[in-house]
């Protein structure tokens, strides 16, 4: 999903008439930790299933890359559309740290998902998943937004994934379109 | 503190408190069921979409938010209770978004949109409406709520408009307003059906569907609008300087006059001329005179900025300024610090013209009472300024009556032909130029405190423009002589009245001004000349300017006198008051001066 959106992003980005410069250029602060935490949360998918002590230590590990996450977007919160990644990572966070480190999943939402999928969410091995019960904290911050056709890939999505999406659309498009406007504005008086 | 101000916040509490309450009384746990969650998200999403991407329509500053359709269609479909969630998602949203609004605005719309949906709600129910589903048989209900809809709204805003500013409160529900808002509601209202109808039948894909047709929409419009700018700011400008062209002036003093009118606010208008203009032209070029425009253009603008004044090119190389909410009095201390800061700016060429700057003559009026038409304040404004040109340029005006002849016009043609004469002097003898100017400024002041006749005034005041000018036959080292002037120079000095007269003779138009020229060195004894004329055989305007040129002559510096001081100067005109002044003339001028110079005088040693 995440991808998706930067995708699509980079699409309109291109359709307004930007570029990549801008994207090549970009500077952020602490850059550094995110593939990091890619790599790391990468480690765990694959471990966990395998090794026990990070099958156990797991949902703690993703708050923490979540924790960390949300450190380096606030670094960068001055670039635009970083706080509203803020906004959606944190709505993420909060759903997870109150369902003890795991994304609760709407069953119903999940359905066209496939009956695998479903059987591995209720046995609360899949991924950083789980599957929303009345015992859930705030299951409307959940996966429960089902993309469907239409839409060409099928997966469930929460509202954090969304607003984390407009905030990178938000980003891309400045990096492509505005940031490239601006230079061609410095750059007109020194031609005179 | 303001009565209409206290009322104004009174009523936004009152709508403030009862919508809160009405959302509370709503208000349930838990909101909503996943599924309706995501139906919340996508409205609340689509709410925000649509308020960021407004449709704008032509003419400027209308433009509608889609927001309300998808409220409506939300209501039809999914009842008070989802609707008022989304709403409120969407409030929060946007006030974290828009910070810098108050809060209380966004308190006061969520919750007039509260009692205005609750309200189609009530009615669509009562009219017998079915919520859930889109039912075209009975197209009667919808159109009621989407009528409540459009009054409540209506009504909550105009009462805000009318408690608030009561006092000027003069009629704003005009028909054509009504109109106008009125279609853009029916499209707003028919757009809420569409999507209703879209959403029961294919519901997200709907809702993305209807959400996307906004955005572009918006694009489109905006494209438009921006078209509609360039296109109107073309046809309101002037090509060259950029500034307001005399049209859109026009139009915005008849508006800014109503309002002053209304407000019973002050309110000014400055017409300037650019001083030699023509000259400058002729010695630099077109080209280079367009430039001075563009440049003068720039300085006024750059002037005027942030002071709420409009400025325009009223026509070739005359400017206006409407200075709304300013008095004369600010008007001018503006405008002459103005004047001052573009005769210190160099531009090129101005080397050509008589100042050696750019300056302008500026003429100010300012809106009185009893005043109908904005083209009274243009005329005043107007005469003003030829008043100032007439001042021998470069000073700013503000219009009196008592400075301003009657049948303006013809008489500047005549004082710009005589003073294109007088101007000869600028390189001959600066002193009898300054002197000249000097004198009709005093006859033009003292020909309202006579008994004369308008012609006779106005024959007063250019025979004071032009009396010298037989010097010009003089030759230059005898005007400019230092000492004591030898018999034989003397006679020549005292040929000037005759040259002068013979000068002025060449045109018909200035036969009345003749005698002022010839005569004006008569002595009421009879020991002037060239004639020798005695009492009232002197014509009496010619004694007139008699004192008044003595006394300038006295007052100021020349090659063959001392200067005295005005106290000074009156004691003299009062010694030699009946024998070289006619007493009653001398009498009145020396009032003149006591009453209108002498106070100026001792405010500047004061001061």
């Amino acid at each position: 999903m995440v991808y998706d959106g930067i995708l699509l992003s980079l699409l309109i980005g291109f359709f307004r008439g930007g570029n990549l410069k801008g994207i090549a250029e970009m500077k952020l602060r602490g850059g550094w930790l995110f593939p990091i935490l890619l790599v790391i949360e990468i480690f765990i998918f694959i471990l966990q299933n395998k090794i026990e002590i990070v099958a156990k230590l797991s949902n703690g590990m993703f708050l923490v890359i979540y924790a960390t996450g949300l450190v380096f977007l606030w670094l960068n919160r001055h670039q635009p559309g970083f706080t509203v990644i803020f906004a959606g990572v944190l709505l993420n966070f909060i759903v997870m740290l109150l369902n003890g480190g795991r994304m609760p999943v709407s069953v119903e939402a999940a359905q066209f998902l496939g009956r695998e999928y479903i059987e591995a969410l209720k046995a609360g091995v899949y991924g950083k998943h789980e599957a929303i019960t009345s015992a859930t904290w705030l299951p409307f911050l959940g996966d429960i937004i089902p993309l469907s056709p239409p839409y060409p890939r099928q997966q469930v999505i929460s509202i954090g994934d969304v607003v984390m999406n407009v905030g990178a659309f938000i980003f891309v498009q400045h990096l492509m379109v505005d940031a490239t406007k601006e230079e061609e504005t410095k750059a007109v008086p020194a031609n005179q | 503190m303001n009565r209409d101000y206290v009322f104004g916040r009174i009523y936004i509490w009152s709508i403030i408190l009862i919508g809160t309450v009405a959302f509370c009384f709503y208000f349930k746990i838990p909101i909503a069921s996943l599924e309706e969650w995501v139906l919340i998200y996508l409205l609340a999403g689509s709410v925000l979409l649509s308020n960021y991407f407004l449709v704008y329509l032509p003419p400027e500053g209308n433009s509608i938010s889609m927001d309300s359709s998808i409220y409506l269609a939300c209501l039809f479909l999914y009842g008070p209770y989802i609707t008022m969630i989304v709403l409120s998602l969407f409030t929060i949203i946007y006030a974290v978004y828009n910070r810098k609004t108050q809060l209380w605005k966004h308190l006061f719309n969520f919750s007039m949109y509260c009692l205005m949906l609750l309200g189609a709600y009530y009615s669509f129910v009562a009219s017998g409406g079915k919520i859930g589903l889109v039912n075209i048989q009975n197209i009667f209900p919808y159109l009621l709520a989407l009528f409540v809809y459009f009054c409540l709204n209506i009504s909550f805003l105009s009462l805000h408009f009318i408690i608030s500013s009561r006092s000027t409160f003069k009629g704003v529900l005009n028909v054509g307003l009504l109109k106008e808002v009125a279609i853009t509601y029916c499209i707003t209202l028919l757009l809420s059906l569409v999507l209703a109808i879209l959403l029961d039948s294919e519901k997200y894909f709907g809702l993305f569907l209807f959400t996307i047709l906004i955005t572009l929409l918006s694009f489109v419009f905006g494209k438009f609008i921006q078209l509609y700018r360039l296109v109107s700011e073309r046809a309101n400008c002037d090509y060259l300087t950029g500034l307001y062209n005399h049209g859109f002036f026009k139009e915005t003093l008849k508006e800014k006059f109503s309002d002053a009118k209304l407000l019973q606010q002050p309110l000014s208008l400055a017409l300037l001329d650019l001083d030699d203009f023509k000259k400058y032209n002729d010695c630099n070029g077109h080209l280079q005179g367009d430039k001075l425009l563009k440049f003068f253009g720039d300085l006024l603008q750059k002037g005027a900025e942030g002071k709420g004044y409009v400025v325009a090119r009223y026509g070739g190389e005359e400017f206006a300024v409407l200075m709304p909410n300013t008095k004369q009095e600010e008007a001018f201390l503006f405008m002459n610090r103005l004047r001052k800061e573009i005769n210190d700016t160099y531009f090129a060429g101005v080397e050509y013209i008589p100042y050696r700057c750019i300056s302008f003559s500026c003429g100010i009026a300012e809106m009185e009472k009893g005043m109908q038409d904005c083209g009274e304040l243009i005329h005043k404004a107007d005469q003003a300024m030829y008043y100032a040109k007439a001042q021998g340029k470069n000073n700013v005006q503000i219009f009196d009556e008592h400075n301003i002849s009657l049948s303006a016009l013809e008489f500047k043609e005549d004082l710009d032909a005589l003073e294109q004469q007088v101007k000869i002097f600028l390189s001959k003898d600066v002193y009898t130029y300054r002197h000249s100017k000097r004198v009709f400024t005093y006859a033009l002041e003292m020909s309202d405190r006579l008994d004369l006749t308008d012609h006779e005034k106005q024959t007063l005041i250019l025979g004071a423009l032009i009396h010298d000018i037989g010097k010009l036959e003089v030759p230059r080292d005898i005007l400019n002589k230092k000492g004591k002037l030898e018999p034989h120079e003397w006679e020549i000095i005292k040929k000037h009245v005759i040259w002068g007269k013979e000068i002025l003779a060449t045109e018909k138009r200035f036969e009345d001004v003749l005698p002022l020229v010839e005569l004006h060195h008569e002595r009421y004894d009879g020991k002037g000349y060239p004639y020798g004329l005695k009492g009232e055989d002197i014509p009496k305007l010619a004694r007139m300017l008699c004192v008044i040129d003595s006394f300038d002559a006295m007052t100021t510096e020349r090659p063959y006198q001392r200067t005295k001081t005005f106290e000074e100067a009156i004691i003299e005109l009062r010694r030699c008051s009946g024998t070289q002044f006619d007493p009653f003339y001398a009498e009145k001028f020396i009032e003149l001066i006591e009453t209108k110079y002498l106070p100026r005088i001792k405010e500047q040693m004061s001061g």
